[in-house]
């Protein structure tokens, strides 16, 4: 009787001291989970329904286009970087083209400038409307798809009509742009300048993007679910987002009023006038909301650029083969993603001796360890969304 | 925000020579960049103060330059130059858009340095890249594996001494690319072609 007693008090001590005990699982979200915009995995500690540690693997889509570029000359660069950030694959080429006019030390013509400062815009446009397009429809809403790609694809058919591409336009060449292809397939001329109806489409096609905004805004911004899924989710302070990197619309919405557009010259953003839109809280919502604030401002920028453009040359005079002098510059430029720059060093040759390639989304998704610990299991994929990040942006 | 201390803009000159002279380096400008070099040792110190003392708190990029008179891809420099690595950190202030490049000089053979992850926490993978693509080896990283390339993977891609793969499956120009279509062997190719006379 003694000893079982005895038991018993041993046995609730046990229960006291002894915790069941409940192994964190991994989890593995990717590589080929539709939210992760290409191919990123995400090796996540679960414990319950919340991560203890997240681990993004990339790599998948390396393509080395640093060590490429190496063996590349200048033009043939051009196409290479096209594909980087292919949702806005024409802003990639204006920093390496300005790094490349910079050694040269090229004086642009104005009227190309403006041609690359609307194209850009443009780019950025349709960037942003993937984002407007994809984001509600990660968490569970896909009626804004429909108006935002239809506006894209405006965009989009101006980009064509002028570059002769939608995704890779390889439309810059050093000192100015390619000269366009005019519209009408019988006669393939080559023209040296826009296409006729070029301003006047533009000047309409901005209207119904800002329309556009307005629809999209009524339609998600009243949106409880979208609301409750994204306020207070996913905080980014500006000190973290700053020390990690993050540039472009992700560290605006936490509050940091910086736009390379206003504060360098690789295009002559300093003619127009624009703001800079930034967050408050730097959760989900305002880096949804910059974004769709930013669109508003470039259709802004387009107009004016499009009332002001001037007439003159499209390229400045360049030899035929082109080298670039020795040297070393590092530019930078906004990119719907973010600051995109390159690092060329040229020895005087044909090719660069090193190109470093400073894209946005490496940055903007290194803070994921940062932010994903200790969030629940559907937050990984509003917070990943609001991102914005194409893993060839990443992985280069 | 803006963690800026002193209220004064300063361009991106007079900042380079007064970064410079807190942190013990030299400064070159060239073509609208400024690099400030610092000796390995005052590596993390020299980043601190930039970061705390001079408003330099956005971790822009970090990388190195192979620099080297033997090339296995690419042409070689025209000049000899003094084998080394230069490891490069590119940090920025928010307010007034200037970017300074630091610089140091790592030796060809075992490059080591202490990590910036301390003081930008985006280092990290920067770090992590220029690990595998160049062997630096980055002292007090918390986590230095592979990035982008497999686990298993040998080599350095990013020195000048690594051959490019394919360039050496086939040599550049690829002469079997050119190869002219059947029935127009010999002809001129300055000929304008029928799908683009005026080309």
């Amino acid at each position: 009787m003694v000893l079982e007693q005895d038991l018993v008090r041993h046995l609730v001590e046990a229960s006291v001291t002894v915790e069941l005990a409940t192994p964190d699982m991994t989890l593995n979200i990717g590589p080929q989970h539709p939210s992760t915009h290409g191919v990123l995995r995400l090796v996540a500690k679960v414990d319950g329904e919340r991560t203890t540690d997240v681990q993004p693997v990339i790599g998948y889509m390396h393509r080395g286009y640093e060590k490429i570029s190496e063996v590349r000359t200048y033009p043939q660069i051009t196409a290479l970087i096209n594909r980087i950030d292919w949702v806005s694959g024409y802003a990639n080429e204006i920093p390496f083209i300005v790094a490349a006019e910079r050694l040269m030390e090229l004086e642009v013509p104005e009227r190309a400038q403006y041609i690359r400062l609307i194209l850009t815009e443009m780019a950025r446009i349709s960037s942003h409307l993937v984002f407007m397009a994809s984001y509600p429809l990660e968490l569970g809403a896909a009626t804004p798809l429909f108006f935002a790609l239809r506006d894209r694809e405006r965009v989009l058919d101006l980009l064509e009509s002028v570059t002769g591409g939608r995704f890779h336009p390889n439309f810059n060449r050093i000192g100015g742009v390619k000269p366009a292809l005019g519209s009408g397939s019988a006669t393939r001329k080559m023209i040296q300048d826009l296409p006729k109806t070029f301003l006047p489409e533009t000047r309409d096609a901005m209207d119904k993007v800002l329309a556009t905004c307005d629809e999209i805004e009524d339609l998600v911004a009243g949106n409880e679910i979208i609301l409750a899924r994204t306020r207070g989710i996913g905080v980014i302070p500006p000190d973290v987002a700053a020390a990690y990197g993050l540039s472009g619309p992700n560290m605006r919405a936490s509050g940091v009023q910086f736009d390379l557009r206003k504060v360098s010259d690789y295009l002559p953003y300093d003619k127009f006038s624009f703001d800079i839109p930034i967050g408050t809280a730097g959760d989900c919502w305002d880096r949804w909301y910059v974004r769709l604030a930013e669109i508003r401002q470039s259709a802004r920028i387009i107009q004016q650029a499009v009332d002001g453009i001037p007439a003159g040359p499209l390229q400045a005079k360049v030899p035929k083969i082109i080298k670039v002098p020795k040297g070393e510059t590092y530019v930078r430029a906004e990119n719907p993603k973010g600051e995109m720059g390159y690092y060329l060093v040229s020895d005087g040759g044909q090719g660069p001796y090193r190109l470093k390639i400073r894209s946005a989304s490496f940055s903007n998704i290194s803070i994921l360890p940062w932010i994903l610990e200790g969030t629940l299991i559907p937050d990984i994929i509003a917070i990943m969304g609001s991102l914005d990040f194409v893993l060839g942006d990443v992985d280069r | 925000m803006s963690s800026s201390p002193s209220e004064v803009t300063l361009s991106l000159d007079e900042l380079a020579t007064s970064v410079a002279t807190a942190t013990g380096g030299v400064v070159t400008m060239t073509f609208g960049t400024a690099k400030v070099k610092v000796s390995p040792e005052a590596w993390v110190s020299a980043l601190t103060t930039a970061r705390d003392d001079f408003g330099l708190v956005f971790f822009s990029w970090l990388s190195a330059v192979d620099w080297t008179n033997e090339v296995q891809v690419g042409d070689p420099l025209v000049e000899p130059v003094e084998e080394r690595y230069e490891l490069i950190a590119a940090v920025s202030d928010l307010t007034a858009g200037n970017i300074l490049l630091f610089t140091t000089d790592l030796p060809k053979a075992g490059p080591r340095i202490a990590s910036l992850v301390g003081v930008y926490a985006g280092a990290n993978w920067h770090e992590r890249e220029a690990h595998e693509m160049f062997g630096i080896d980055f002292i007090g990283h918390p986590n230095l594996i592979k990035l982008y390339l497999p686990d298993g993977f040998e080599g350095y891609p990013l020195q000048k001494s690594y051959p490019l793969l394919t360039r050496e499956v086939k040599p550049w120009p690829g002469t079997v690319d050119v190869e002219g279509m059947p029935g127009q062997m010999g002809e001129s190719s300055d000929e304008p072609s029928e799908e683009n006379p005026e080309a």
